[in-house]
């Protein structure tokens, strides 16, 4: 019978002795071929989840199936059909890329013949054919990233973990395995299971996203599933000078509830939509206010975040997104 | 998937070329041949002494303990590399590729085993140079054969002390015991030699009924073999029990 490849969790909790439960119950399913992106601040519970999925941190209760096994129960044939990269490349400073592609293949039992072709591959496709013989403790962070990556993928396995693989990582870097992950799933049909506290990783990459905050899930869909459910964009609005900041919160007060802002702007959401923009500004005119900078926002991951827990995410004030109007006046 | 032995096998080649890339693997002889060379040189007068009849004389008396402490201490040492690999975490590579993680042990076990045959090859040499002589002929595989479950036995317990505490400071916790039980033996003179509490020690300590068996096979009169063979396969059976209890601790903790 074939199993299900994806990922089915139900009541996950893990408690560590002397400590708040660091997974509290959680329910996920992954369909099989989707991108799911695990969303959360540090210290939520993504690390510990993508642990007890990969079968090295045992669930403290729940079940989580994946691949169609059982994590507890049939933890070899899990680990067969599942790539990880963790949040810590796990590396062998003296070994080169290349040995690092043989132990992977050896350990997962793969021909001779096979593990130098398979290593091979996979070092020209995450563009480490070059150093491939150099020692790894002379690479660079984004380096062994995609060296983790590389070896994840040694054995073709069905699903792939990837814990905050972009975290450290130059633009270039991150774009550059943002595209092989998606062509992974699109190509290759894998499942991939990503945890992030990038929003903007989450917007891109994920078919679905979790959020997750104190070992619980706050929400669930996809980003637009998400975003539809805050609905309505805010306007962000940064006063020519600190003393109209009052006065020009004021007018802004009357579209909408204030919201976070940028250090010096004022912000609130929109209480009728993108529709209000015009009469803000004409507000803003009619009473003589000047401002450097006017800005619609729609809907970001991390509004659906502090609507959902009250907070907001950590880090995603510079990665919220953005249509609008810069260098706007009133 | 990989099973227990392709597990085994690419654990241990790992292990075995980073021996080989650097020098440092043979560290665990270095103490065995310090002790060897200052004792059986500063000592020689000892198998003068009434008492003292062992037929290869002094030097090759110290040689089969210098051998022993040296397969030892290469457990001991194999025991801090997975130490190491926990703390930098790439056994939690190990841990994720494996299917049966128990050919992780295995791994580490064969590859202490290459580690000392080099490090006892090389006491062997130093010896053989400091005039030792080899008496007991084919005897001498008995020696080897026990060596073996020493460095097995010490392998399996350094292993389960370092995936109960995954860090390197396991280290001490790993070489005290296995010092104490080499040194509460018979290392410079006879059992019958010995007086007091050291006597006490040394009568009770399992180690010294495989020291004076080895001694045997050097000299060519091997005596208690069955005795000294039982315990070291029981050590072995033993710590591999206890090197599988550290494992599944490991697994319980997240690796």
């Amino acid at each position: 019978m074939a199993r299900d490849r994806g990922i089915e969790v139900r009541g996950l909790v893990r408690e560590f002795r002397k400590g708040p439960k660091a997974v509290d119950g959680i329910d996920i399913r992954v369909q099989p071929g989707e991108i799911y992106g695990f969303l959360g601040p540090n210290g939520a519970g993504k690390s510990t989840t993508v642990l007890m999925l990969t079968t090295l941190l045992p669930p403290t209760s729940g079940t989580a199936i994946v691949a169609g096994y059982d994590v507890v129960k049939e933890g070899p044939q899990v680990r067969a059909s599942i790539g990880a990269a963790l949040q810590e490349a796990a590396l062998d400073p003296f070994l080169t890329g290349r040995e690092h592609m043989t132990l992977q293949a050896a350990l997962h039992g793969l021909a001779r013949k096979e593990r130098k072709t398979r290593g091979d591959e996979l070092l020209e496709r995450v563009g480490l054919e070059e150093a491939a013989d150099r020692r790894v403790r002379g690479y660079s962070g984004g380096m062994k990233r995609r060296l983790d990556l590389a070896l994840s993928l040694v054995h073709r396995p069905e699903i792939l973990f990837l814990d905050e693989p972009t975290t450290g990582l130059d633009p270039q870097s991150r774009s550059a395995l943002w595209n092989e992950v998606s062509r992974l799933a699109r190509d290759e049909g894998v499942t991939v299971f990503l945890t992030t506290q990038y929003l903007e990783e989450a917007d891109v990459l994920a078919d679905r996203v979790g959020i997750i905050d104190r070992g619980k899930i706050a929400a669930e869909g996809t980003p637009e599933e998400l975003k539809a459910e805050i609905g309505r964009p805010s306007v962000e609005a940064t006063p020519s000078s600190r003393e109209e900041r009052d006065r020009v919160a004021k007018v802004l007060s009357r579209f909408g509830e204030e919201i976070a802002a940028q250090p010096g702007a004022v912000a609130v959401r929109l209480d009728h939509g993108a529709g209000d923009l015009a009469d803000v500004v004409r507000a803003l005119d009619a009473e003589n206010l000047k401002v450097t900078n006017l800005r619609i926002e729609e809907p970001t991951l991390d509004d659906v975040f502090l609507e959902k827990t009250g907070r907001s995410l950590e880090g995603a004030g510079d990665e919220k997104g953005e249509t609008g109007m810069e260098e706007s006046q009133g | 998937m990989g099973g227990f032995f392709s597990v085994a096998w690419a654990v241990a080649a790992r292990q075995v070329y980073k021996y080989f890339a650097n020098p440092a693997f043979l560290a665990p002889a270095f103490f065995p041949i310090f002790f060897f060379v200052a004792f059986a040189g500063g000592l020689t007068r000892v198998g003068d002494v009434p008492g003292f009849d062992y037929a290869a004389g002094y030097i090759a008396f110290q040689f089969v303990w210098a051998l022993l402490q040296a397969v030892a201490m290469g457990g001991a040492f194999t025991g801090f590399s997975i130490a190491g690999d926990f703390e930098n975490g790439f056994a939690r590579r190990l841990m994720l590729a494996a299917s049966d993680r128990r050919g992780i042990i295995l791994g580490y076990t064969l590859a202490s085993l290459v580690r000392a045959t080099m490090t006892g090859t090389l006491v062997t040499v130093v010896a053989l140079i400091a005039g030792m002589p080899i008496i007991g002929g084919f005897d001498f595989f008995g020696l080897i054969g026990l060596a073996i479950l020493v460095n097995v036995a010490a392998t399996l317990f350094g292993a389960g002390i370092a995936m109960l505490l995954r860090t390197q400071q396991a280290g001490p916790v790993i070489r005290t015991p296995i010092f104490l039980v080499l040194f509460l033996a018979p290392v410079f003179v006879p059992l019958n030699l010995l007086s007091g509490w050291i006597e006490i020690l040394a009568r009770f300590n399992p180690f010294t009924t495989i020291l004076g068996a080895a001694r045997g096979f050097l000299a060519g009169t091997p005596v208690g073999v069955l005795p000294a063979y039982s315990i070291g396969l029981g050590l072995v059976v033993l710590f591999a029990l206890w090197a599988l209890y550290g494992l599944r601790r490991a697994e319980k903790t997240g690796g």
